[in-house]
């Protein structure tokens, strides 16, 4: 069978060490890095992406299928940071002022890692003027906010707002997510897309990159 | 109660309606629906945050949340348990303090200097997290004891509010009898995911050493209340927004015995058990019936697969319902007539046998504006009458 069919079936199997032994693999016989990551890594997430909507796997599954990727990644990344390789993409994640929830946010900082973004994880509590400091400082491509409290998220607003007074606004896209999240709250806030899920928040990073 | 004119008129609509539905007590009331008989209106329990209890408060004129809730037509009343008596928590300097398990806590700040601000009271530290073997998770030092807790002064606590009201033994939020919650304190929430996947004897060590401490706990609370408490309510998260957060296989392996010796105990005592969950569980319903659960709370109305018309004709014969308004969409964004509509459809959909209290899905938050918290109980009123 194909190394990259493989490598996306052992992902799907979450089986962290035969991601990373085929990665490995993969790559001592040549395969373009970013083959691997878009036959294997990113294609086994959109399978599991579908097998959690369908609540056939569940958050430990994520869980596992994130570390998986990003072991898998620790092994592309010097591959991938050649300079004829066009880059996927940086992202700025973290968990919004007065929320101290990181699951969520982890799974989704393992699996847009697992899927090439380069990912400067902020942490928990992170204020506004903080998150406005990284994106001037790092540039990312993307601003990724999480939030697990209904009240909490009214501060990924003042996110926004604070890009806007800091003239930032235009050159980043700002993706959000998190239990109370939906798209009527995205549009409300002004934000460029939402997540309903982990693997549904990098397929949004992935579509807003293509934009 | 405060008199002025735009107090009086704030209330009027609420005592108007109750004067003309209630025909019993609130326990009466309360008790029927459990049995999954018709009283003369559908009860009321009442979550709130605290800064949204001052706020109601406030908004009707009352002096303190007794009157808020009497004025209210709240039927049930909470009871915390027994008294802590154990060695004291232990401060750090940075704040943290250590709680029943030996979890460092912090209070964390939301909506800082806005009007929704609040706080909650969050993990800082999970002490058993770094540990990568079941005898270190044995050696820890600092399991609960029920032994910590003085439980003379429950019946005395309970019976306070008898016979009018229907007594909850709700214990703490943090503290509530559960397996998996406290294992996410202990162990992390992370960890424990992964542990769940990974290491099965790590999971069941922890298990363990909780139920062990919950089983007698909740014996001694039992029968320290001597038939004062009506109610018994445990609270174990395993529902997310959009599905369960672990598999029913990974449940029934890892907590269905647990939570079926949590019933079976509480029942001896003659206690029926109120079950707290956020999140779609709707698959688990079957096996919370097949335990012996008696009512399912919260029915997060916005989480998947949870509406409450579906579920009241899937289950609604064999299980009762507490919850059911949505405290995430609804109550903060949408109008007096959005939460108007969302209790009448609750109403239709569940109040038909007895069988449902209304309640909010969680605390209502404090991002909510005080005109939807009085149209929601003013609608609980209109639309709550057999």
């Amino acid at each position: 069978m194909d190394i990259c069919k493989q490598i996306e079936e052992a992902l799907v199997g979450l089986s962290i060490e035969r991601v990373k032994s085929l990665t490995q693999t993969a790559l001592q016989d040549g395969v373009a890095p970013m083959e691997i990551l878009d036959r294997g890594l990113v294609a086994g997430l959109e399978i599991i992406g579908g097998k959690y909507e369908r609540q056939e796997i569940f958050v430990p599954e994520l869980v596992l299928a994130g570390m998986a990727m990003k072991e898998a990644l620790g092994l592309l990344r010097p591959l991938l940071e050649r300079t004829d390789i066009p880059p996927i993409g940086k992202v700025v994640i973290g968990t919004v002022e007065g929320d101290v929830h990181d699951v969520g946010k982890n799974i989704v900082s393992m699996m847009l890692t697992g899927a090439g973004f380069r990912v400067t994880d902020l942490g928990i509590d992170v204020s506004a003027q903080k998150f406005t400091d990284a994106v001037r400082e790092e540039k990312p491509d993307i601003l990724a906010l999480s939030c697990l409290y209904t009240p909490t998220r009214l501060a990924m607003k003042e996110v926004i707002a604070s890009l806007q007074d800091a003239n930032l606004r235009a050159q980043v896209k700002v993706l959000i997510g998190g239990a109370p999240i939906d798209q009527k709250f995205c549009d409300m806030i002004g934000a460029d897309g939402y997540g309903a899920d982990a693997p549904a928040g990098v397929r949004q990073a992935r579509s807003l990159r293509a934009k | 109660m405060k008199e002025d004119a735009i107090f009086q008129q704030r209330r009027a609509r609420i005592n108007e309606l109750r004067y003309k539905n209630e025909r019993m007590s609130h326990r009466e009331r309360a008790l029927m629906s459990v049995k999954h008989q018709e009283p003369d209106r559908v009860p009321i329990d009442n979550w709130m945050t605290p800064e949204i209890q001052k706020r109601t408060i406030e908004y009707f004129g009352c002096e303190d949340y007794d009157e808020l809730l009497a004025f209210l037509g709240v039927d049930f009343r909470n009871n915390y348990g027994p008294s802590y008596v154990g060695q004291s928590f232990k401060k750090y300097p940075d704040g943290t303090v250590e709680d029943l398990w030996g979890v460092r806590r912090k209070t964390v700040v939301y909506g800082r200097g806005t009007d929704h601000e609040g706080t909650y009271s969050e993990v800082a530290e999970s002490p058993l997290e770094p540990m990568a073997t079941v005898e270190e998770i044995e050696q820890y030092e600092r399991w609960a004891s029920p032994d910590w807790w003085e439980y003379s002064k429950v019946k005395q606590d309970c019976a306070v509010f008898h016979p009018q009201y229907c007594v909850i033994n709700v214990g703490d939020r943090l503290d509530r009898t559960a397996q998996l919650k406290p294992m996410m304190y202990l162990r992390g929430v992370q960890q424990t995911f992964v542990d769940l996947a990974l290491n099965p004897s790590i999971v069941e060590a922890v298990r363990d050493h909780i139920i062990k401490y919950f089983v007698e706990y909740d014996h001694r609370v039992f029968g320290a209340a001597g038939g004062e408490i009506d109610i018994f309510m445990m609270g174990d998260d395993i529902g997310g927004q959009t599905g369960p957060l672990l598999s029913l296989d990974m449940w029934r392996r890892y907590f269905k015995k647990g939570f079926k010796t949590y019933i079976d105990i509480a029942h001896q005592y003659g206690i029926p058990v109120m079950y707290h969950t956020c999140g779609d569980v709707k698959q688990f319903i079957p096996e919370f019936i097949e335990c012996g659960l008696d009512i399912l709370q919260s029915l997060q109305p916005k989480a998947t697969n949870m509406d409450i018309k579906q579920l009241k004709k899937e289950f609604g014969k064999d299980i009762a319902f507490q919850g059911g308004m949505d405290i995430q969409h609804t109550l903060p964004l949408g109008t007096p007539q959005d939460v108007r509509e969302m209790v009448k459809y609750a109403m239709d959909s569940a109040r038909q046998g007895g069988g449902y209290i209304i309640c909010t899905a969680h605390n209502i938050q404090v991002d909510t504006p005080i005109e939807n918290v009085a149209a929601l109980f003013e609608a609980y009123h209109q639309f709550g009458a057999y």
